[in-house]
C-alpha cells in the first residue's frame, strides 16, 4: 500500500512525465527581474527623453510645438523597443512560443486588460492621426487646458487653474474634441468688452484695437490678422477682438492685458460699462462672430 | 573703393526723375538702426537741394503745419516711425501722416527702422501708401574690408591673432546644467551642449587662413553686415599700426518677456527718450527707468542722459532674441 501511495506521489511530482500540449515559455524568477529591469530602464530612458526633448523645446522656442510633438513618439518608440526586447532577448520566445504568448495575452485582455489595451491604441492613433499634440490648447470633455503629455495609456491636461487633468486615450478619441491652436505656436484668443448701449461704440473700437495691437503679446501677420466686431444686444453692446498671441502660453497674460489698458481708456474718454443685470453671461452659439 | 549705396541711389534718381514725369510714387528706405540712412539721405539732399526740404519725424508728431508752409516740393522725412508710439492713441500722429500723403502732391521720402517699418505694416498697412521700398543690404565680408581699408596703405596696418588661440582651447562639447526639482529636492542635472564658436575657430585654422581674413570674416559675421556695426568694432580693434583680434560673440541673451519688450522698444526706434519709454511701459506696470538701467547693465543699451540707445555691437543678438520671440516680425 506504502509502495503503491510513494509511486503515485513521483508521478504527479516528476512534470516531465506529466503530458502537456502547453509549450514552456521559459519564464523564471531570472528572466521575470530581467523583464522588469529592462521596463525599468526603459521607464528611466522615457523620462530622460522627455526632459531633453522639453529642454530643446524651450530654447528653439520658435519650433517648440514641432519638437515637442516629438515627445509621445519618442516614448512609444522607446517602451516599444523595451517590449520587443522583453519578447525577443529575454524570453527569447521562439515563433510557436510568440503564439502561444499572444494567445494567453488575447484571453487575457479578453476577459480584463480590454480597456487597458484600448487606452495603448488610442495613444498610438493618438500619435498617429494627431488630433491633438503636446503643448496644443484643447476642451476634452468641458476641461480646457494645455496638453502637457500623451502617455501609454492616458493624456495630461494642465488647466488655467494649474489642475492635472487625465483622460484615457479612448476617453479622448471618443469625445468631441477642441483644439484652439491644432499644432501651431499661435493660438487666437477672444476678448469680449461689454459697454453700456449710449457710450461710443465707434470710439470704443479704436480703443480695443489700439490696446489690442499695441500688447506685448500680439503677433500680427497677413494670416494672423486682428478683428475689432460690435454686437448690437437691446440694453449694451459687445466689442470684441480677435487676435493671436504667438506663444499660447500668453493668452491670458494677454486677455488680461489688453482688457486692462482698454478699460482704463474707456474710462478716461467716459465709455461706461452697462448697467448691473443686463448683460447676459451665457454665451455666444457656434455661429456667434 | 566702391561708393555705398550706389543700388540704392540708382532707384532714388528714379523715383524723382518720374515724379518730374508726373508719376508719384512716395519712397520707404528701410534698414536696421546703424546702416547709415543718414549718410544716404545727405547725399539724395545733395542731389535734389534747390526743390526739397528735410525734417525729422520728430518735429511732425505735433503738427503737420510745418510742412504745409514749407515750399518744397520733395520732401525728405526722417526716421519717419517717430511718428508712432506704441500705446493706446499712439497711432494718431502717423494716421495723421498717412492721410496727409494721400492727399498731397509731393513726393516723399522717408525713412524707417526695419522693426518699425514691419510693425507698422502689419498694423496700418504701411505699404500700401509707399509703393516704392528699398532695404538697405547687408555688407559682404570684401565690402567690409575695403570700406575699413580704404583710409590705408597695403601693409601699413598689422593684423595680430589675438585671442584665436583661445577660442580653441574651448572645447566643442561642454556640460550646463539644469535645475530640476525632485521629491522636494532641487536637483542640478547636466546636460551635453555644442560649443559652436569653438567649432568653427578649428574650422577656420583648418583652412589656413591669414590673420586679416579670419579678423574681416569674423567682423562681418559680428556685425551681420552692418556697416555701422563695423565701423565700431573696427575702433576699437584699430591700436595703429595693428589690429587686434579682440573681436567677441555677442553674448545670448536671457530676458523677461517685459525685459525683451522694453528692449523691442528700443530697438525699433534705434534710440528713445526715457519719457517715450515710460509712456510705453508705465500703463503695463513696468518702471521704465529701472528697466532701462538692467538694459544697460546687460550691455544691450547705452543711457546718455534722458535717452536709451542701442548698443551697437548688442544689436545682431538682441535681434536675434527678439525675432525669436516674435517681439521684433
Amino acid at each position: 500500500m506504502a509502495d503503491n501511495s510513494v509511486a503515485a506521489y513521483s508521478n504527479l511530482s516528476g512534470s516531465a512525465n506529466v503530458p502537456s500540449n502547453i509549450p514552456d515559455l521559459g519564464i523564471n524568477s531570472y528572466t521575470v527581474i530581467n523583464a522588469l529591469l529592462v521596463l525599468a530602464l526603459a521607464y528611466v530612458a522615457a523620462r530622460i527623453a522627455v526632459f531633453l526633448l522639453t529642454a530643446l523645446s524651450e530654447r528653439v522656442y520658435e519650433h517648440r510645438i514641432t519638437v515637442k510633438m516629438t515627445i509621445p513618439i519618442a516614448k512609444f518608440i522607446i517602451y516599444g523597443f523595451a517590449l520587443y526586447h522583453i519578447a525577443g532577448s529575454v524570453f527569447q520566445l521562439s515563433a510557436v512560443q510568440l503564439v502561444a504568448f499572444w494567445g494567453i495575452a488575447g484571453a487575457a485582455i479578453g476577459f480584463g486588460l480590454k480597456d487597458r489595451v484600448a487606452e495603448i491604441v488610442g495613444g498610438i492613433v493618438i500619435v498617429l492621426d494627431k488630433p491633438y499634440q503636446v503643448g496644443d490648447k484643447v476642451t476634452i470633455e468641458d476641461y480646457y487646458g494645455e496638453v502637457r503629455d500623451i502617455g501609454i495609456r492616458a493624456t495630461r491636461l494642465v488647466t488655467p487653474d494649474d489642475n492635472l487633468v487625465s483622460v484615457s486615450n479612448q476617453q479622448a478619441l471618443n469625445q468631441i474634441l477642441a483644439n484652439a491652436n491644432a499644432g501651431s505656436q499661435e493660438m487666437m484668443v477672444v476678448i469680449d468688452l461689454f459697454i453700456d448701449s449710449s457710450s461710443d461704440a465707434s470710439r470704443a473700437m479704436e480703443i480695443l484695437r489700439d490696446a489690442t495691437v499695441t500688447s506685448r503679446y500680439v503677433y500680427i501677420s497677413d494670416k494672423r490678422p486682428v478683428t475689432i466686431l460690435l454686437k448690437d444686444y437691446p440694453f449694451y453692446r459687445r466689442v470684441r477682438s480677435k487676435a493671436y498671441v504667438y506663444d499660447l502660453r500668453d493668452e491670458f497674460p494677454f486677455e488680461t492685458d489688453v482688457t486692462k489698458r482698454a478699460w482704463d481708456a474707456f474710462e478716461a474718454e467716459g465709455i461706461e460699462p452697462p448697467k448691473a443685470g443686463v448683460v447676459d453671461l451665457g454665451g455666444g452659439s457656434a455661429i456667434d462672430s | 573703393m566702391t561708393p555705398r549705396f550706389e543700388e540704392e541711389i540708382s532707384l532714388i534718381k528714379k523715383v524723382i526723375v518720374d515724379f518730374g514725369e508726373g508719376r508719384r510714387s512716395n519712397l520707404a528706405i528701410i534698414s536696421d538702426p546703424f546702416y547709415g540712412e543718414s549718410e544716404l539721405m545727405d547725399r539724395v539732399e545733395g542731389m535734389i537741394e534747390d526743390v526739397c526740404i528735410r525734417i525729422n519725424a520728430q518735429s511732425l508728431i505735433q503738427s503737420l503745419e510745418i510742412l504745409k508752409d514749407s515750399p518744397g516740393k520733395i520732401v525728405i522725412v526722417e526716421e519717419a516711425h517717430r511718428l508712432y508710439r506704441r500705446t493706446i492713441g499712439g497711432f494718431d500722429a502717423m494716421n495723421r501722416f498717412l492721410n496727409m500723403l494721400l492727399f498731397s502732391d509731393r513726393l516723399f521720402i522717408t525713412t524707417w527702422n526695419s522693426a518699425s517699418w514691419r510693425y507698422l505694416d502689419e498694423v496700418l498697412g504701411l505699404g500700401r501708401h509707399f509703393p516704392q521700398k528699398v532695404s538697405l543690404s547687408k555688407m559682404k565680408t570684401d565690402e567690409i574690408r575695403e570700406m575699413l581699408l580704404s583710409g590705408y596703405e597695403e601693409g601699413e596696418l598689422t593684423f595680430l591673432e589675438g585671442e584665436r588661440g583661445d577660442e580653441e582651447k574651448r572645447k566643442i562639447l561642454k556640460w550646463a546644467g539644469r535645475k530640476k526639482a525632485l521629491m522636494g529636492h532641487s536637483l542640478e542635472i547636466p546636460y551635453p551642449m555644442v560649443d559652436v564658436g569653438s567649432i568653427r575657430s578649428r574650422l577656420d585654422r583648418s583652412e589656413k587662413k591669414s590673420p586679416d581674413e579670419v579678423f574681416f570674416e569674423k567682423l562681418a559675421r559680428i556685425s551681420d553686415g552692418n556697416p555701422g556695426v563695423a565701423e565700431l568694432l573696427w575702433k576699437e580693434a584699430l591700436d595703429y599700426p595693428e589690429v587686434r583680434n579682440a573681436l567677441k560673440d555677442p553674448p545670448s541673451i536671457d530676458l523677461s518677456r517685459e525685459e525683451s519688450f522694453a528692449l523691442s522698444i528700443v530697438l525699433s526706434m534705434g534710440s528713445a527718450k526715457l519719457a517715450y519709454l515710460s509712456d510705453v511701459l508705465e500703463p503695463l506696470g513696468i518702471s521704465a527707468q529701472n528697466i532701462a538701467n538692467l538694459l544697460e547693465e546687460r550691455g544691450l543699451v547705452s543711457i546718455d542722459g534722458e535717452v536709451a540707445s542701442m548698443r551697437a555691437e548688442a544689436l545682431k543678438s538682441a535681434l536675434e532674441h527678439l525675432r525669436r520671440l516674435r517681439l521684433v516680425w
